[in-house]
């Protein structure tokens, strides 16, 4: 398997702010990596370092076999992005949105069967703001796919959203890395990392402190003679309350 | 260029849906010709003449009915008292008062001719001139008609072209080149910076659409909006307030698109350098407002005391309210304009390197 993303020692500092501190990991392609973290990690830079919209100031990154730094226009084309806080234009519809999107890549793209396959046809013809937060969500994931992209970038896909959304988000990355997208993922939601990443990057202070999949991760701190202090619930909260209101997914 | 174009065309369906933006585009513009035109502020207005008869007699009463006759007097018999009062409140501008010997004939040796006592409103001089005028005349085309002898001194009336241009006619450039100005300052201002601050700018520039491309987009999608602003006005200004255009209307929209970018630059520049959008009213205003009212928008720049009037003669909106109202009323060609063209396009060049060093898309 070859690495799709690669970064060596790269490094940003705002000021007197070192937010990324000489990092190096690789993506294999076609796996959901997440990079995890508190906020304030370095995570975002990191993220927007690879998308080409940040330059590094030290190390190097190739995305898709091209070098970020180099050709950050380049990377943008063979790339699909879901930003945080970030906003789509007013008065468009979701379809029109679509589109947009298509046309800032200048590529043909199918805007209603990209809206099918986040399950958003029915809304096509609403007006952009109008949607709830899962459907902007996954209107924003539609428009990141409208170039075919080899790498799908989602920062904090689903911070916000209520359980039935995060859980169709969840399929909906599982379906696109199933038609060969590499999903690279940012999330302090730990629940998250551990049932959708293969593998996942814990980061702190501009630092990666540990890699590997989730599961070795959790046999090495057990390794280590970890223990909870209380005896492991076979449910918790969540699952009472999915049990209570149903997995369908709401439209608000 | 078709990006650009396409891009253009999605921003103008955009606009199309948001009612707000429409609103300061086309009606509060409208709403503001539709209310100064109205008000009709360059208009003379009647003269009011309170008439006092004190002989009562046929001559006196045919004088009146002469005076009635004229429609630029607003007549009013009363005693002279009460006229002498509201000359005071100015409901009068004049109160003529007919003299009990009044009457139309050959003055006899010896005997004097009736007085005609005028008192005329001070407050309102060119009103009182006016009337006192038309009073002469009268009182003069009387006396020939009793005397029977011709006038000494013949006068015969040439009409020359000049044409008779109302408060209108020299309003409306003024809104014009002040729509222009608000619509590119305020529309890109207000635009972009709310799209840099709800993130929709950092998104776009995720993709690889050229910053420039997007830019060019936007500049083109402003000036179809002015064209189209400024015919929707000049069609209204003709058709409700039969406005005379009397140079080419395409030199007008040359000059239309020129100030718009200009002040597109101005906008630029507010829109690069504002973070949030609290940050565009006070500066948009600072910029905008003294040019409201010092360059020749509602009224002549004639009313500003002389040296300050110099200094608004450099004003971008001055240049493009001149330029426009020349050609509009007076039939200049832009070759006639040139200086004003000149101004505009220092002002330009001046705006453009303030934008390109401010504006940031994050």
């Amino acid at each position: 398997m070859h690495p799709i993303v690669s970064v060596e020692d790269l490094s940003k500092r705002y000021g007197q702010l070192e937010a990324v501190r000489g990092i190096s990991f690789e993506v294999t392609a076609g796996e959901i990596f997440g990079l995890l973290g508190p906020n304030g990690a370095g995570k975002t830079t990191t993220v927007e370092i690879l998308e080409g919209l940040r330059r590094a100031d030290g190390g190097s990154a190739r995305v898709a076999g091209i070098d970020v730094g180099r050709d950050p226009e380049g990377t943008k084309r063979r790339i699909g992005v879901q930003l945080q806080s970030s906003a789509f234009m007013e008065h468009l519809t979701a379809r029109e949105t679509v589109e947009l999107f298509a046309l800032c890549y200048e590529v043909r793209a199918d805007a209603m069967a990209l809206l099918r396959s986040v399950g958003l046809e029915d809304r096509a013809s609403a007006r952009q703001e109008k949607l709830s937060g899962g459907q902007r969500q996954r209107l924003s994931i539609a428009t990141a796919l409208v170039n075919k992209p080899q790498v799908l970038f989602l920062d904090e896909p689903t911070t916000g959203l209520d359980p039935q959304a995060r859980r169709n988000l969840w399929d909906l990355v599982r379906a696109i890395r199933a038609n060969g997208t590499t999903v690279f993922l940012t999330t302090h939601y730990m629940d998250e990392a551990e049932v959708l990443c293969d593998r996942v990057a814990i980061m702190d202070q501009g630092l990666i402190l540990a890699m590997a999949p989730p599961s070795e991760l959790i046999a090495g701190l057990l390794g280590r003679g970890f223990a909870k202090p209380v005896i492991q619930q076979q449910a918790n909260l969540e699952d009472v309350f999915l049990d209570l209101t149903g997995h369908d997914l709401r439209d608000e | 260029m078709r990006q650009i174009l396409s891009l253009t065309v999605v921003l103008l369906r955009a606009f199309s849906r948001d009612f707000a933006a429409i609103f300061f585009t086309v009606v509060l513009p409208l709403m503001f010709m539709l209310i100064f035109g109205a008000l009709n502020l360059g208009a003379l207005g009647h003269v009011n003449v309170g008439m006092v008869d004190q002989a009562g007699n046929q001559a006196s009463s045919a004088f009146v009915d002469a005076l009635r006759g004229i429609d630029t007097l607003s007549i009013t018999v009363g005693e002279e008292a009460a006229e002498r009062a509201r000359l005071l409140k100015s409901d009068r501008d004049l109160v003529v008062v007919i003299p009990a010997d009044f009457r139309i004939a050959p003055a006899s040796p010896g005997s004097a001719v009736p007085t005609l006592v005028v008192y005329e409103n001070q407050g309102r001089a060119q009103q009182a001139a006016v009337g006192e005028a038309i009073l002469t005349q009268l009182i003069d085309r009387a006396s020939f008609a009793v005397t029977r002898t011709a006038p000494a001194v013949a006068m015969r009336r040439e009409e020359v072209s000049v044409r008779k241009l109302g408060y209108l006619d020299f309003l409306v450039p003024g809104i014009i080149g002040l729509n222009v100005m608000q619509l590119a300052i305020f529309g890109v201002a207000f635009g972009l910076v709310s799209q840099k601050q709800r993130g929709v700018l950092r998104r776009i520039m995720a993709t690889p659409l050229r910053p420039r491309n997007f830019l060019a987009a936007h500049v083109l999608m402003r000036l179809l909006l002015a064209v189209l602003q400024v015919a929707i006005l000049l069609g209204v200004a003709v058709v409700v307030f039969k406005l005379q255009i009397v140079g080419s209307i395409f030199d007008i929209f040359v000059l239309v698109t020129l100030g718009s970018i200009l002040f597109l630059t101005f906008g630029f520049a507010i829109a690069g350098w504002a973070k949030t959008e609290n940050q565009v009213p006070p500066v948009a205003n600072l910029i905008t407002l003294p040019m409201f009212f010092l360059s020749g928008t509602f009224f002549s720049r004639d009313a500003i005391p002389a040296p300050f009037r110099e200094v608004t003669g450099y004003l971008p909106l001055t240049f493009l309210n001149d330029a426009l109202r020349d050609v509009s009323t007076q039939g200049a060609t832009l070759l006639d304009v040139r200086m004003q063209v000149l101004g505009l396009a220092a002002w330009a060049i001046a705006g453009f390197i303030l934008a390109v060093r401010l504006f940031r898309l994050d």
